[in-house]
């Protein structure tokens, strides 16, 4: 028994011996790192280059793709097809990103429903763009469309179908037959009604055949550049909180657009450019940032929008005072004018005091003088809309409403093969390793103003041509260039300084603040002293980063830092739009001036060409804004760069010239 | 002390007027039928699949075989054509334009 007591009494102070050499409560900074390197994994390495309190990931691949929607997607699984070792970077998991809320349909000149041609449907796009857009790229788009929209199908993607079999085809996004002058072209291909869900989800699915490696919920906070070149990217695993390199020969930038700068976007919340800021902080430009695509009546608050058809059945929009102001502005079609002088003059009623709500920042939509029959017949859900996202009964009160952004037609400027380009001495310059697609891209098909379902297009057929181009020009498994080994320190530097900032501002109240002022001064009515005032806000609101505070001090799961890098990203894409849109001088596609409403060409193209003198290349506006940014001041420089007029192959489809657009 | 309830049991059966109570008590002790409380299984996601009555009547109905009566398009967006006003609307909410 007492044997048994002593062995027991050692047994215990062996115990109590082991509990003593654990070390003490984790002192900051010092930790052990629980990354576990398995599978495909094997190849990281970690190290301590850039700091010891952030200890790196290296990883090695011959592609990196950021952003895993339709566009990120197709690029990655085409590389992997092409037998490159892949690393897909998405901060959400890919069947979440913005593009399944895409439910209208994808162009593609098919011809089931009519006899049809692709270089129809070029030059709807080239007219729609405001010959803004760059016509090679515009062939290349619309040539390879059918080809497109049938490698979907035969991945899966369940089209709806005519009696024959054939998909089935509708009018939408004017698309027209023989150059404009054929009538209503029938061009749109749909899924039922969610196409981009769809999509999303058949890319998804294919591309789990191939070895991509999924880097999910990792955030990225910079490309690794080294002499204008592109290297990789460094990003933080929100996971676990631990930094990532990835180092490859080819990085491709998929990350979307940018529409949670304003105040009111049909975006979800994590759109916000990263991938735009991330280029613009390498020291690249981006282009056409001022061309946003708004529409008139968004729900306020929720950012969806109401259809046109709601106007089309007798809707009215009305102001505080209760009148109908659009009779004011558009006398003859009131409230069915066209869609930009709706918008502009919603905008003029809340600058000039009239609006409704405590704030007085927007404007009510009325459909309750209509009889509830007819409206439940002609647009069966709108009061289930309505009640979901406004809360009002649309029988009985009127729906607040306000100009929305959808699209970002601005964004990194590339090729027809989806390679960066920069301009230098006045020439297009391609950044070696760098390649960009979807809504994040400018390449530029949608020019200044984009066409209804061109937009999934451009998804499909750049993700695959950035694919298609490294496999082109580079093999699996080539040596990667040497990287200096401290290449990422700064953006872990700034990691560091926001995980601990403790100024006076939140992210939220900088957040809104800078979505209100791009919605009162960059949104849709544009004059130069209201984009002039915008500017000196931005920049004023951009010095508030300096201040910012943060309230999470851990690495693992901190959304409150994630949020603020975000909002960083947004604040270099605000301060762009604004000043490309304050020096812009004349009006095109969704870019509208009040001062100047003329479109500036270098011929006047409404009179006859023939003695017309061709205006200088800096007196006119056909060409691409470039903007830069300087990181650490927000100032912006713009430089241009001109259109791109001629198609790939002028025998087989001649470039459009430009002409006066008219609908 | 249940021994002493037996006996009074016995004691009642004899008398024809109280074997309905007696019934009556025992069913409303046993909770076999409740008209007062309603089923707990019927809320629950799994109950409703028990009164399929019930279902939410959606606003845009399924096309019979999935094939629109006038386009004759199969597999295509319920209710009217949602490109008839310009954009792409469904349930009054516009996703394309």
């Amino acid at each position: 028994m007492a044997s048994v007591r002593t062995a027991s009494r050692l047994l215990s102070k062996r115990v109590l011996s082991t509990a003593k050499a654990v070390p003490a409560a984790a002192v900051q900074g010092s930790r052990n790192f629980h990354f576990s390197i398995y599978g495909k994994k094997k190849n990281a390495k970690v190290s301590d280059d850039i700091s010891t309190q952030y200890p790196v990931v290296d990883h090695e691949f011959d592609a990196v793709v950021v952003g895993a929607g339709g566009a990120g997607l197709r690029a990655a699984f085409g590389l992997s097809e092409a037998g490159f070792n892949t690393a897909c970077v998405t901060k959400l998991f890919p069947t979440r990103s913005h593009t399944v809320a895409a439910q209208g349909g994808i162009n593609a000149a098919l011809g089931n429903m009519e006899e049809d041609d692709w270089r129809w449907h070029f030059y709807d796009t080239v007219k729609g763009s405001d010959w803004l857009g760059d016509q090679d790229a515009i062939h290349y788009m619309t040539e390879q469309a059918p080809a497109a929209v049938v490698e979907l199908e035969n991945f899966g993607m369940p089209f709806s179908r005519t009696e024959e079999g054939k998909i089935y085809q509708r009018a939408f996004g004017g698309q027209s037959l023989k150059y404009g002058k054929g009538g209503q072209a029938h061009r749109c291909c749909c899924v039922a009604d969610r196409t981009g869900h769809s999509l999303l989800h058949t890319l998804y699915g294919r591309s789990l055949r191939y070895d991509t490696s999924y880097f999910v919920e990792y955030f990225a906070l910079d490309l690794l550049m080294e002499n204008g070149e592109c290297k990789g990217v460094i990003a933080l695993c929100m996971e676990d909180g631990s930094i990532h390199r990835f180092r490859a020969q080819n990085t491709v930038i998929a990350t979307g657009g940018y529409g949670r700068t304003y105040f009111s976007c049909t975006s979800a919340h994590t759109s916000t450019g990263d991938g735009n800021a991330m280029v613009t902080r390498a020291g690249l430009p981006c282009q056409d940032m001022e061309f946003v695509q708004f529409h008139p009546t968004g729900i306020y608050g929720a950012g969806c929008l109401i259809t046109e058809g709601c106007r089309g059945e007798g809707g009215i929009l009305i102001n505080s005072e209760g009148e109908r102001f659009m009779e004011r502005y558009a006398p003859n079609a009131k409230d069915l004018a066209s869609r930009d002088v709706v918008s502009r003059s919603m905008t003029i009623e809340i600058r000039e005091g009239r609006g409704v709500g405590p704030e007085k920042d927007h404007v009510y939509l009325q459909l309750h003088h209509l009889p509830p029959q007819q409206l439940a017949a002609r647009l069966p859900g709108i009061s289930e809309t309505a009640m979901i996202f406004a809360g009002v009964d649309v029988t009985k009160e009127p729906i607040p409403v306000l100009p929305t952004v959808h699209y970002n037609m601005g964004g990194i400027p590339t090729n027809y093969k989806g390679q960066v380009i920069t301009h230098v001495n006045d020439e297009d310059k391609v950044v070696p390793g760098l390649y960009a697609c979807g809504e994040a891209a400018s390449a530029s098909v949608h020019g200044a103003n984009r066409l209804g379902a061109n937009s999934l297009l451009d998804l499909v057929v750049f993700g695959r041509a950035c694919a298609l181009t490294i496999a082109e020009q580079h093999k699996p498994g080539e040596k990667l260039s040497p990287l200096k080994p401290s290449a990422g320190e700064e953006s872990v530097a700034n990691l560091d300084r926001l995980r601990f900032a403790n100024g006076s501002q939140r992210t939220s109240e900088i957040r809104l603040n800078m979505q209100k002022t791009m919605q009162t001064h960059a949104a849709v009515f544009r004059t130069g002293s209201v984009l002039k005032e915008g500017c000196d806000k931005m920049d004023a609101i951009y010095q508030t980063l300096e201040d910012i505070k943060t309230f999470d001090r851990g690495i693992v799961w901190n959304t409150d830092l994630v949020e603020s890098l975000e909002l960083q990203n947004l604040l270099l894409n605000a301060v762009q739009t604004i000043n490309s849109a304050e020096q812009r001088k004349e009006s095109r596609g969704a870019h509208a001036r009040e001062d100047y409403k003329e479109r500036v060409d270098e011929y006047d193209y409404s009179k006859p060409l023939q003695g017309q003198e061709k205006k200088p290349y800096d007196q006119h506006w056909r060409k691409h804004t470039l903007s830069f940014v300087d990181q650490k001041t927000g100032k912006v420089t713009l430089e241009y760069r001109p259109v791109i007029d001629s198609s790939l192959d002028e025998q087989d489809c001649a470039h459009v010239p430009p002409a006066i657009r008219s609908y | 002390m249940s021994l002493l309830r037996v006996c009074s049991r016995q004691l009642f059966w004899n008398s024809p007027a109280v074997e309905p109570l007696f019934t009556g008590c025992l069913r409303a002790a046993s909770r076999a039928v409740n008209d007062k409380e309603p089923l707990k299984k019927a809320k629950t996601p799994k109950g409703r699949f028990d009164n399929l009555e019930e279902t939410s009547k959606d606003v845009l109905e399924k096309f019979p075989d999935d094939v629109n009566p006038v386009t004759k398009e199969k597999g295509g967006p319920r209710g009217p054509e949602p490109t008839r006003y310009g954009d792409w609307e469904r349930k009054g909410r516009c996703v394309d334009f």
